[in-house]
Parts: structure tokens; C-alpha cells; sequence
């Protein structure tokens, strides 16, 4: 079996060759005996002749090459369906190419596209604590954005919990919720629920001295602006807009 | 066309008439068909085609996943784990409208999560070093699903990419070069040179022990019906095939033995094409979706993610780099241009190359700059499936003469009381 692109050889794969003769030279290969050239490993296992079996075998694997080309086919018709725009195929069988390809073929390469995010959008949150004295107090808001980017600063590795939890979070929530702010089926109920548990875990049972009851949770929503050297700086603003949401109940399995 | 023209063109062919008839640009093309058919039938089968980029993607997504898990170990509790905030139960609850598969469901205790934290971290060294490939890649696959599935708003493209790669290097033979199994294949054949063939070497006591190991799971998760009908399939079929594999190698290694390998490689080759299209597909279908956005269009596109600072690690070089419009209006139409052009490149090999250094450096750009440095290795890792096999192999060399000890294992390659080489398919 010739390797990939061998037939291909170009002066690279000559060079290449020349090069190890000159330097194999004191060195002894691991692989076969010395003095024998050095072959992909592939060659020594297997080169098999298709010629040297029965017929009977032969059919066997012509029936293992049209299953792998009709498979191979249909998984790859299947996903480009699911990622394309959406067309008069994808639409007449959209049942059978979401049964194939959710959950595990699921894929979206959709980042930056069609426009680049175009704003900053922070999450903070405030809570209503108890204090020993029974009376309540409310927190300032806390922007739990702000604080995953001071990890990030400066760091050549950002940890997933940094980078993707509260912006996918925020953005499972928005898209699970009507313009209303009423969630939308069973995705709503749990984007609401994952984001409040993240503010609890963020926050702890206990702040400024009391016990959390309730958390508000609101996105500030700050637009970078045209860049300054584009003609059409001054009609954009970038001014930070605000999204609250309703107080939600805290209870003690939220902080665990 | 005028009619002057026409009638020129008839006498024209007029002229010709006399001599011999222009020959037929179809004339032999059944047999050239057929021979190209032929020819690769025979490469397909006789071999894994593309051993060493197999190995090289083998290679690049399992460290990348383990680089990705070691990172997140402090982390991994809050990610994955029974303290999520992305609960136990919640996960259930989705999972139940969407089927996803993952072991981390069988069981919302904190010791069955750190044992599949920890396997998966071993899983992804078992694919790194290519030790039991074809096991090591459905443990990497079983791990990735595992935790990926268990919390699925955590990841981002990265994530996504080692997701898919996962499942398609099972039905890969991405083991065959730059792998233990390759090594220990090699020197049981160096044994076969050199004294004759000894069966009883070849019982593989180590393969029958984790077979027996993962039947007896499999086996018990199938009875506390914790598979769906689908997996079951998929995994008792993988168990089943090891064992034909051993069976054939042990007592038939005539011509079962060869029709098995060949099938095996024409299975390889299908998820080699599959690969090699799914990265053809992420790259067209994020070049086609720019297309269609405005500030593709005017140039600025890539001035805003400079400016978002979940993206900007180093926001002083961030903005030096936004502060040039030539700068960001180059980048923004060169990254359009070349993932809408990549596909079409790899009819030739000198542009295709270009382009794959040019997609290259722009992920270890995006690593640094975005501050995404796994998802960048996966997708540089992906590219990496369209080196050239002169490349890699130089590469691999180089690699390989660097590593400390490489003397130390000439010697003990003949030796007698070596274990006996693996009956598994590598």
C-alpha cells in the first residue's frame, strides 16, 4: 500500500529522504533489521491483495465498502442538513436530521457569525438578605461578569468556569424566555434555575452579615461602538442599558 | 454566434475531414473507471490509508483533552461534578428530552464522578500514547460524552470539535504509527523473523483480562438497564468484534484474518473520509455565515471581539491590534476568504498548504489573543489531517530522535521474555 500523497513526491519528500541517509548513518533504526530502509509502520502489518482471497470473501468485503459508502454518505448528508441554512430539504425532512443528528452530532460554527457579538453583556445580581435583627436589607449589585474577567486578565489559560458558564448560561436564559421575561417550556424553567444557582453558589448562603432570601439578577448591556477609525463613530452609542429580571426565592438546595 | 462565425467553424471541420478523425476525449474512459476503481479498492483495503494523520489527530485531540482536564481539575467539581450548579437533577431532566449519552447519570454520587473524572483523564493518556488504541478510543469517546453531556453549557467550539472527532477516531485504526501497539507490533514481528511463529505467545493475557474486566460491566449495566437500546448495540458490537478479532488472529490467521483486517481498514478509510469532510464543513460553513454578516462586509468584524472582555485576556494587545483599520480589515477579509476557499484547495497540494499554515497561525493567534487556547489546539489539530505524509513523518522523526532513551530499546527488542504481542486490532 502506497502511503498518501507519496505518489505526490515532490523535492520536499526527496530532500527528506536524502537527509536521513546522511544522518541515519551512526544511528541504528528501531524498526527491521540494519541495513533495511525504513518503512511506515502500515507497510510491515498489512499489505493486502485484494487478488490473493476467495470470491467468497471478496464479496464480503465489497458489501463492507457500499455499507461504509452509503453510511459515510448519509452521516455526512445528515450533518451538512443540520449546519447549512436552512433550505427546502433540510425543512421537507427536518424530523429525520434532528432525530439523527441531536444530541451527539449536534454542532454550530456559528461563533462570530453572521456579526460578532457587538456588546459587552455583564450579569450582576443583588440579594435581599435577613438580617439577626429581622429586618431585610437589600446588596448593591455585584457584577459577576466583571469578576470572572479579572480571572481571565492576564491568564493563558481560562478556566471554562471563567469564560463560558455565566455567558452561556445568560444567553440559554435569554433564549428560553419571551420578550416578557416568562419562561418558555422546560428550557426556561431550567436556564432560570441554573442561572439562580449560579448567583447562589457565587454569592454563598450568607452576605453582609445576613441570610440570603431572595436574588434580582439583571444584565447591563454595553455596546463597544463602532471602532474609531470607521467614518460612522459618532452615531453609535455606548451607553449601558439594563435588563432586569423579577426577585427569585432562594432556597437551601440552590447554594449546594 | 454569427452566422459568419458558424459557417467558418463548418469549414473548418470541413478541412480536417480528410485527415484522421479528432480522437474521442472519452475514448477508454470504461477502463480508466474501471481501473481507478481497482486501483482504489486495493488501497482501501490493503492497508489504513493515512496512517500517520490518524495519528497525528489521535494524538493532537486526546492531549488536547487531557491538557483541557488537568486544567480544570480544580475546577472540575464546578464544572461536571455533584456541586455543579448545573445540577444532577437538571441534567437528567434534559437529558431525558434529548437522549445525550453519559455514564455520569448512572449514579449522582461524588465517588462515581471522581472515578470518571479520573478515567477519562486516563482514557485520554491511553489514546495519547496509543496503548490498546481501539479501547483506549471508545474510553476516550465514553469519557468525552460522559462529561461534555452531563453539563453541555459549559463548553464552547472547542468542546464541540473534540466531541465529534471523538466518536469518528473509534472507527479509525488511528493506531498504526507514533503508538505503543505500533512499537509492540513491530517488535513481535521482529520476532517472528527471527525463530518460528509461537502461538502461545500471541494469547495476549492482558487483552483477555480487560475483556473479560469489560464484558462483566457492560454485561452488569445492561441489566440494570442503564443503556439505552442504541448503546447497548454499539458497545456489545465493539465487544464482540475484539473478540472475533482475537479468535481470528489466535486460531485463523489465513485468509479470516486478512478479510477481517481488510475490513477493518475499509471501515478506517470511511472515518478517515469523514474527518477529512467535517473539517471542510466547519470551515465552509463558518466562511458562509460571515458572508451574509454586515461587518464581514465592511471590514470591522474583527474589531469587536477585541473589545469583548470575556475574549481579551491581554486587552493592551487587544486593542493595539483594533486600533489599525488595515490591520483589522486584512484579517477580517482573509479570515472569510480563506475558510470559504479552504475546501476547494485540496485539489492542489502547493495552494492547500499554504492556506493550511495560513489557518494554522491564525488559531495560535486566536489561542493567544482570544484567549482560547483549546479550542484552538483542537482545531489545529483538525487541520493537522491534511499534512502532507512527507511532513509528518520528517516531523515524527525529528520527535522521535529528540526523545531520551530511544538507544535503551534497541537491545531489549529480541529479547526472550518479552510479552506476547496483542491480538487486538491496533
Amino acid at each position: 500500500m502506497e502511503p498518501p500523497e507519496t505518489r505526490a513526491a515532490d523535492e520536499a519528500d526527496e530532500a527528506d529522504e536524502a537527509g536521513e541517509a546522511v544522518e541515519v548513518g551512526e544511528r541504528v533504526p528501531v524498526d527491521g533489521p540494519p541495513g533495511e530502509p525504513e518503512l511506515p509502520d502500515s507497510q510491515e502489518i498489512s499489505d493486502l491483495q485484494l487478488t490473493s482471497v476467495s470470491l467468497t470473501s471478496r464479496i464480503v468485503i465489497a458489501l463492507t465498502v457500499a455499507a461504509v459508502i452509503v453510511g459515510a454518505a448519509f452521516h455526512l448528508g445528515m450533518v451538512f442538513l443540520s449546519i447549512a441554512p436552512s433550505n427546502t430539504l433540510s425543512q421537507q425532512y427536518s424530523t429525520t436530521i434532528n432525530d439523527y443528528v441531536y444530541p451527539e452530532f449536534e454542532q454550530n460554527w456559528k461563533l462570530f457569525a453572521p456579526n460578532p457579538l457587538q456588546e459587552n453583556d455583564d450579569v450582576q445580581a443583588r440579594a435581599e438578605v435577613l438580617m439577626p435583627d429581622g429586618t431585610s436589607t437589600t446588596t448593591g449589585w455585584v457584577d459577576l461578569t466583571a469578576l470572572d474577567q479579572a480571572q481571565i486578565v492576564h491568564n493563558p489559560f481560562p478556566s471554562h468556569t471563567q469564560q463560558n458558564e455565566l455567558r452561556r448560561a445568560w444567553s440559554f436564559y435569554t433564549d428560553s424566555h419571551d420578550s416578557q421575561g416568562h419562561p418558555v417550556g422546560l428550557r426556561g424553567t431550567l436556564a432560570q434555575e441554573y442561572v439562580l444557582r449560579i448567583v447562589a453558589h457565587r454569592f454563598g448562603p450568607h452576605l453582609n452579615g445576613g441570610t440570603v432570601q431572595r436574588i434580582q439578577v439583571r444584565s447591563a448591556d454595553t455596546p463597544v461602538g463602532s471602532p474609531p477609525w470607521s467614518g460612522d463613530s459618532n452615531g453609535t452609542s455606548t451607553a449601558t442599558s439594563y435588563q432586569p429580571q423579577p426577585w427569585w426565592n432562594v432556597s437551601s438546595e440552590d447554594f449546594t | 454566434m454569427t452566422d459568419q462565425n458558424t459557417s467558418t467553424s463548418t469549414s473548418g471541420y470541413g478541412a480536417a475531414s480528410g485527415s484522421a478523425p479528432v480522437p474521442s476525449p472519452f475514448a477508454g474512459l470504461p477502463r480508466k473507471v474501471d481501473a481507478a476503481i481497482g486501483k482504489g479498492l486495493a488501497r482501501i483495503t490493503g492497508g489504513p490509508v493515512a496512517p500517520y494523520q490518524s495519528a497525528v489527530i489521535r494524538i493532537g485531540f486526546s492531549l488536547t483533552w487531557l491538557a483541557f482536564l488537568l486544567r480544570e481539575w480544580v475546577h472540575r467539581d464546578e464544572l461536571y461534578g455533584p456541586d455543579s450548579p448545573w445540577s444532577w437533577s437538571m441534567a437528567r431532566a434534559l437529558i431525558a428530552t434529548n437522549h445525550a449519552f453519559t455514564v455520569l447519570m448512572w449514579s449522582d454520587s461524588r465517588a462515581w464522578f471522581e472515578f470518571v473524572y479520573a478515567a477519562a483523564i486516563a482514557a485520554s493518556v491511553m489514546l495519547l500514547v496509543g496503548w490498546r488504541t481501539r479501547t483506549a478510543s471508545l474510553l476516550f469517546m465514553i469519557g468525552v460524552l460522559a462529561l461534555q453531556n452531563r453539563s453541555v453549557f459549559e463548553g464552547d467550539g472547542g468542546d464541540n470539535v473534540i466531541h465529534i472527532m471523538a466518536i469518528y477516531l473509534v472507527f479509525a485504526r488511528c493506531g498504526q504509527v507514533w503508538s505503543l501497539d505500533a512499537r509492540r507490533a513491530r517488535r513481535s514481528a521482529d520476532r517472528d523473523r527471527d525463530r518460528d511463529w509461537d502461538r502461545d505467545r500471541d494469547r495476549d493475557p492482558v487483552g483477555i483480562v480487560m475483556w473479560v474486566v469489560f464484558a462483566a460491566v457492560l454485561a452488569l449495566v445492561t441489566v440494570l438497564g442503564k443503556l439505552s437500546t442504541g448503546w447497548a448495540l454499539i458497545l456489545w458490537g465493539f465487544l464482540a468484534a475484539q473478540a472475533a478479532w482475537w479468535l481470528v488472529r489466535r486460531y485463523a490467521p489465513g485468509e479470516p484474518r486478512t478479510v477481517m483486517t481488510m475490513v477493518g481498514n475499509v471501515v478506517h478509510a470511511g472515518a478517515m473520509l469523514v474527518i477529512v469532510v467535517e473539517v471542510c464543513l466547519i470551515y465552509s460553513t463558518a466562511g458562509w455565515y460571515k458572508i451574509t454578516g454586515s461587518r464581514w462586509e465592511d471590514g470591522t468584524a474583527l474589531y469587536y471581539p477585541l473589545h469583548l472582555a470575556d475574549f481579551t485576556p491581554w486587552p493592551a494587545l487587544s486593542h493595539a491590534l483594533g486600533s489599525s483599520g488595515l490591520i483589522v480589515m486584512l484579517i477580517t477579509y482573509g479570515t472569510v476568504a480563506v475558510q470559504v476557499a479552504f475546501p476547494f484547495t485540496l485539489f492542489n497540494r502547493r495552494v492547500k498548504n499554504v492556506l493550511l499554515v495560513m489557518m494554522m497561525c491564525e488559531h495560535a493567534g486566536i489561542a493567544v489573543v482570544l484567549g482560547l487556547p483549546f479550542f484552538s489546539l483542537a482545531m489545529i489539530t483538525a487541520d493537522s489531517v491534511f499534512l502532507p505524509t512527507s511532513f509528518l513523518r520528517w516531523v515524527g522523526d525529528r520527535v522521535v530522535r529528540a526523545l531520551p532513551g530511544r538507544r535503551a530499546v534497541v537491545p531489549r527488542q529480541r529479547s526472550e521474555g518479552e510479552p506476547s504481542a496483542s491480538t487486538l486490532p491496533v
